[in-house]
């Protein structure tokens, strides 16, 4: 059975229409990169899933339920937007208000324990106001934590958090998965970090899902191509393109060949012409490349 | 594998949802603000009242010198007004202070004639029936506070069903009107002392009996006004100004109706009317509430 099933949910705002026949499977225990544009759908469909807006129409099935489902709806820890902190509480008060909300029993050591978590134990007695966006967003992932909820869902979370704090996210969002057997949504910008821990992937555009796949299949689908520095670069590109059709040059100074031929095969060619190379690597193009390719409607697969 | 979850039943989803508000109304300094206020008001009242008593103005159109009368002859009536103003038995000073203790239901001064401002003495409206204002102010600060600060994500993200939530900000609106009345009662006792006013009920056309029949009533009319003011909060969620606006003007309406339902000289029936009041009101508005919820965007 999968966590969340969504099938032809259309979502309308008076005349615009925000989701547009949008269909989402995630399965249990995933950590499910959601990914789109701004204003592509992502936060409405986490609301709807989350019961915070209604859907115009179709279907929202979690673990088999309907999304109103009060037993189901208990196990959810959610970050939508900003943390819904009260800002002349401290942050210990909010933590434990939440504790409260979800019965949960023991509730300051669970607290600690969430705090700790996100490094966030020295802060307890600050005023949320008075918390950096970083901080506040490190008690919004805390109270969304607090429970081990069974579904988890978080929208931008990594927003305002600096290299460490993106860190704690990968680390807590694998260890809530693989030792709870939560699952996780998580919709982020922030796609080099969404790629290092998602093992599910779906892309919305125009609030519509648009491509849905593991993170194995991402892999497979994302060309590969060999990637080459010589002496002469102007003249490597211009020869290169006598021959191959797919060639690009990338922010780092590389040209990029995105056919589909053995690097052992450029290499001969480029020298029977004259050019030495300096260096020259095979990648695969990462999620975001994957990701920009195909909202430009490019073929993203080689 | 199907997966099972816990029964959620609304035994417990009310009781976390009562220890949520609670413990959020204890550590909030605004309840102890409004608190403070309701127990110093009577002490301002009675002591700017007892002050301007007596002040000699004139009348600049007529030239006639006017002489303000605003003193409370008897400390009840900051509690409230008899219904028959024929009860107030007559003395020999009774002429110059009846008008204090005319009854709301009519407009008939010391002198037998129509009163044009009708109930407007300071008597009849500086008392305690304005706390149903104080407690509008703060049931829309309170139910607000959840939709200002983004905090309904996590209550309604785990709280299908919404009637936990409407019955939970009915309960703490009432204890905080209960525990306003305490401290506006406690206040106007220190006031009333210190001023030196009669305590004696029966000056008035009252009793012990019926003082606290009175009091009882005002406790229970609290149940009347909440769900009222819980219901313009989840109409206008983060739009507390306009909750506020909302209670207030509605509570305006009803204010008329408090000294009528409520007075001094009540009997038992008048807590009984008052309590099937305020279970009417807060099960029909409530329910109300609760349909707003179901059917509105929560962020």
């Amino acid at each position: 059975m999968n966590a969340i099933e969504i099938r032809n949910l259309t979502k309308n705002f008076g005349p615009k229409q925000a989701l547009s026949g949008l269909d989402m499977t995630v399965p249990q225990g995933a950590i499910y990169g959601f990914i789109g544009e701004n204003g592509s759908g992502k936060s409405t469909t986490e609301k709807i899933i989350c019961g915070l807006i209604h859907p115009s129409s179709g279907s929202v099935k979690l673990f088999g339920k309907d999304y109103t489902d009060i037993d189901v709806r208990a196990n959810m820890g959610v970050l939508i937007e900003a943390p819904g902190c009260f800002p002349n509480y401290s942050v210990w008060n909010n933590m434990m208000l939440q504790a409260a909300n979800l019965r949960i029993k023991d509730a300051e050591r669970e607290v600690v324990k969430a705090l700790k978590t996100v490094r966030m134990e020295g802060a307890a007695s600050n005023k949320y106001k008075n918390c950096s966006l970083g901080m506040k967003q490190r008690v919004g992932i805390a109270m969304a934590l607090l429970g081990n909820p069974t579904l988890l869902v978080l929208d931008e979370p990594i927003n305002g958090l600096d290299a460490d704090g993106m860190r704690i996210i990968r680390e807590v969002l694998v260890d809530i998965t693989k030792n709870y057997g939560s699952t996780v949504v998580v919709s982020s910008h922030v796609l080099a970090e969404l790629e290092k821990v998602a093992t599910h992937y779906g892309i919305i555009k125009g609030g519509k899902m648009i491509c849905e796949m593991t993170a194995s299949e991402l892999d497979s689908s994302c060309r590969t191509y060999s990637a080459l520095k010589s002496n002469d670069m102007p003249l490597t590109k211009s020869v290169l393109l006598k021959k191959y059709s797919r060639i690009e040059e990338d922010e780092s100074g590389y040209i990029r060949v995105y056919d589909s031929v053995p690097t052992e095969e450029i290499v001969v060619y480029l020298y029977e012409n004259g050019i030495t190379i300096n260096e020259i690597k095979t990648d695969k193009i990462s999620l975001e490349e994957y990701y920009i390719d195909l909202m430009k409607g490019g073929k993203a697969n080689g | 594998m199907d997966k099972v979850f816990e029964k959620n039943t609304f035994g417990k989803r009310l009781t976390s949802m009562l220890h949520v508000d609670f413990r959020r109304m204890i550590t909030t300094p605004l309840i102890y603000i409004i608190l403070g206020i309701c127990l110093v008001a009577p002490v301002l009242i009675f002591v700017m009242t007892t002050m301007m008593d007596g002040m000699e103005t004139v009348n600049p159109e007529t030239n006639e010198v006017e002489i303000t009368e605003s003193k409370f002859d008897n400390f009840w009536q900051i509690i409230g007004t008899v219904s028959d103003p024929s009860k107030i038995p007559s003395s020999d000073d009774s002429s110059d202070t009846s008008s204090d203790t005319t009854d709301t239901s009519t407009d008939i001064d010391k002198e037998g004639k129509q009163n044009p401002m009708g109930d407007m003495d300071i008597t009849s409206m500086v008392n305690i029936n304005m706390l149903y204002f104080a407690v509008a102010i703060y049931v829309c600060l309170f139910v607000g506070a959840d939709f200002r600060s983004g905090y309904s994500k996590n209550l309604f993200t785990v709280r299908s069903s919404k009637v936990d939530y409407v019955i939970s900000k009915i309960l703490v609106g009432m204890v905080a009107g209960v525990l306003m009345l305490i401290a506006f009662f406690i206040g106007s006792v220190i006031g009333g002392a210190i001023m030196q006013i009669p305590f004696d009920p029966i000056e008035i056309g009252a009793s012990a009996y019926s003082v606290a029949f009175c009091l009882l009533s005002k406790v229970c009319l609290v149940g009347v006004f909440v769900p009222i003011y819980v219901l313009a909060s989840v109409i206008t969620k983060q739009r507390v100004w306009l909750a506020i606006i909302l209670s207030v003007g509605i509570g305006m309406l009803l204010f008329t109706m408090i000294p009528m339902i409520t007075p001094l000289d009540s009997s038992f029936i008048n807590p009984v009317l008052c309590l099937v009041g305020s279970l009417l009101f807060s099960v029909g508005l409530g329910a109300v509430s609760n349909i707003v919820l179901k059917n509105t965007s929560l962020v």
